[in-house]
């Protein structure tokens, strides 16, 4: 301390009248002692939080139905095996109604623990290796109608016949009406609109129903044909004769504005 | 030859001799020539007798343009390796292996052939020893098995030996890689089947174990054999998911056997997968069933539509087919080979017809196979669902029950258990 006490006049003249105090004002007023051990956290064995309910829900060849779950854990304690699979926090649930087996497969894997499910009370896993698997369809038959020889091709337009003919399309409901041609008949007919509540209380016609108004009004576009020049002429000589209608409109417009800007 | 020149324009280096286009005499001997069998060693003679001549200015050595190439094929020949090696050939001085002059080459070349004629000798010893022992008695070896067990291992050393004689011949790995290898030689057979099993075998042995072949048909099969499948001109791939309208014509098979000799065959195409509602699990139909089709490693194409009625076919190909909704459909094909007492044991094919177990629905390969003195050597395998074409095909095809549609059954619930009044109170 002498050095520290030297830089100072005035601190060496303190410590010459009191030289037991002579380091005293070097301290700062507040001082606090640092922690040498933590008050908080893990190192106090920091208070258990709400249980997370982990473990078996089922007991060994209990009965579960598809999805109800086994087990459930922190981690891949347990493996899915026959039957079973794992959720997304390693849950293992059932995938057909069974009963519940928990093994090990040491020909698959020497240290992993399985459950699986077994269909039949006392069927034991695993299985040897080359027995057939057994397996359960979980499918019930409903009649269906069997489609024709030539749905390959696309479905055309549905026209009834006689009266029906008005019902183009199949649709149900009766909204807002058009006019139309029928193509035999020669008549006007009524087009069926088929309005649905859509998102925000929109009440209108599907896009895809509107799309198909064509098909349905029976529209015929002439096929394309390639190489066929002559309508791409014909085509292309109506363009710049529109074009060119449209440059002289436009052009004696900005000539007029030009002149009354002048004036 | 009369090439024209807008074929070789690109490669400029042509240019440089031009009298060199055309047919060219390429590597013409190789030096360690000693076997008897080889004939067609020079690359000139690879089109062989049977096959039709290309024209004229097409080489299957040197066409490097795809317009050659197409025309040659057209006749029926394949061009020979890449068209980039082609080209390279058409402009190359083909010096051959012997006057090449590089030091370091030729002197590993005498080594190789050195070591070819020391297996020769071997071959030659090899060959006594074996007639000798074949004379001794059997009480003197220790009995027949002991004397059977003796000759066995010297014949798969000799084998061994005679392999080991050509497989370090360059002439010998180019023609394999040119595919102009003769089967009935070991040492393509070798060599073929190291490149099966480099990465063919390696995908089938993958489906087999994926798609559960291995248990769900059969306890164990261990491939030895290469099949390949393809539905007119469309190849199929191991596992790959065949439309129904693109199986209604029966499969081309093409199975490659790597050991020598002739056999027959049996070839059964299987569905695991067939649904029972009944029994809510599955059934097995088989789709194709033929016995005693001759196999050798040269033929090797099986198309299943040219087989003999009488002679082969047990059961007619059966278009595959899956109800709508139905999980997808394994279909296995599996080359059995016939193995009695000796090679080419044929089956009775009135006996298989008349026995009711062999019936279509129901058909247990499994039990097939075992009941038989069968080998299962090689499989192939595709899969089928239901798509738009096979309403078509099915009604084409006289399959009744198809019009049904598979839903899923509506999951069960626990059984509820009441609890005891008192916790309610």
């Amino acid at each position: 301390m002498p050095p520290l006490c030297l830089r100072s006049p005035r601190l060496s003249l303190f410590s010459q009248t009191c030289p037991s105090f002579q380091w005293l004002p070097l301290l700062p007023l507040h001082y606090s002692r640092p922690a040498s051990h933590a008050s908080q956290g893990r190192a106090n064995k920091a208070a258990p939080g709400p249980g997370k309910r982990l473990g078996a829900k089922k007991g060994a060849s209990e009965l579960v139905v598809p999805g109800n779950i086994i087990f459930r854990q922190r981690g891949t304690h347990w493996f899915p095996g026959e039957n079973c699979d794992m959720g997304r926090d390693h849950t293992i649930f059932a995938k057909e109604k069974g009963y519940v087996c928990f093994y090990k497969d040491p020909e698959t894997h020497p240290k992993r623990k399985y459950i699986g499910v077994v269909f039949e009370r006392g069927m034991k896993l695993p299985v040897p290796r080359n027995k057939p698997r057994i397996r359960r369809l979980g499918l019930v038959g409903r009649e269906r109608e069997m489609g024709t020889l030539a749905t390959s091709t696309p479905p055309g337009v549905i026209s009834g016949e006689g009266d029906e003919g008005l019902e183009v399309g199949g649709m149900i409901e009766l909204g807002d009406t058009l006019r139309q041609q029928d193509r035999r008949t020669k008549e006007k007919v009524l087009e069926l609109k088929k309005m649905e509540l859509k998102q925000g209380y929109q009440y209108r016609e599907s896009n895809a129903h509107i799309g198909r108004a064509a098909e349905r009004a029976q529209v015929k576009v002439r096929e394309y044909q390639r190489g066929d020049r002559s309508l791409a002429r014909r085509k292309s000589k109506a363009r710049k004769a529109s074009s060119a209608a449209k440059m002289a409109l436009s052009s004696r417009k900005k000539k007029g504005s030009k002149k009354g800007s002048k004036k | 030859m009369a090439t024209p020149i807008y074929t070789i324009s690109p490669a400029l280096r042509c240019l440089r001799n031009p009298a060199r286009r055309g047919l060219i005499p390429l590597s013409s001997t190789h030096s360690f020539k000693t076997s008897t069998q080889r004939k067609n060693d020079t690359l000139e003679a690879t089109p062989t007798s049977s096959s039709p001549t290309p024209p004229p200015n097409l080489d299957p050595n040197t066409v490097s343009t795809r317009l050659e190439e197409l025309q040659l094929l057209q006749t029926g020949i394949h061009p020979i390796g890449s068209r980039r090696r082609r080209a390279s050939i058409l402009s190359s001085d083909n010096v051959p292996f012997e006057q090449m002059p590089y030091q370091c080459f030729q002197e590993a070349r005498a080594v190789l052939a050195e070591d070819r004629s020391r297996k020769l000798l071997e071959i030659a010893e090899m060959r006594k020893r074996i007639a000798f022992w074949q004379n001794v008695p059997a009480s003197d070896l220790g009995g027949e098995y002991a004397k059977k067990g003796k000759l066995v291992r010297m014949q798969k050393h000799l084998a061994n030996l005679k392999i080991l004689a050509d497989v370090n011949d360059p002439v010998i790995k180019k023609r394999f890689e040119d595919g102009m290898g003769d089967m009935n030689r070991p040492i393509y057979r070798y060599l073929a089947d190291r490149k099966w099993r480099e990465y063919k075998r390696k995908i089938i042995m993958q489906r087999i174990s994926q798609m559960h072949i291995v248990p769900d048909m059969l306890p164990h099969l261990d491939p030895t054999a290469e099949v390949s499948l393809g539905f007119g001109r469309r190849n199929v791939q191991p596992g790959e998911f065949v439309d129904s309208r693109v199986s209604v014509i029966p499969a081309r098979l093409n199975v490659r056997v790597f050991d020598k000799g002739e056999r027959l065959v049996s070839i059964a195409v299987v569905d695991p997968d067939v649904p029972d509602e009944e029994r809510d699990s599955f059934g097995s139909r088989c789709h194709f069933l033929a016995v005693n089709v001759p196999l050798s490693p040269t033929a090797t194409s099986i198309p299943l539509s040219k087989l003999k009625k009488e002679e082969h076919i047990v059961h007619p190909w059966l278009p595959p087919y899956a109800q709508k909704g139905a999980p997808y459909h394994r279909l296995a094909v599996f080359v059995l080979q016939q193995d009695d007492v000796g090679r080419g044991a044929s089956l009775d094919i009135k006996a298989l017809r008349d026995n009711a177990r062999n019936k279509r629905d129901g058909f247990q390969i499994r039990r097939f196979v075992d009941k038989k003195p069968l080998r299962p050597i090689g499989m192939h395998l595709f899969r089928s669902k239901w798509d738009e074409g096979t309403d078509g095909v099915v009604t084409k095809a006289g399959i009744e029950g198809m019009a049904i549609e598979f839903k899923r059954k509506k999951p069960e619930k626990l059984p509820y258990k009441k609890k005891d009044g008192a916790r309610y109170r």
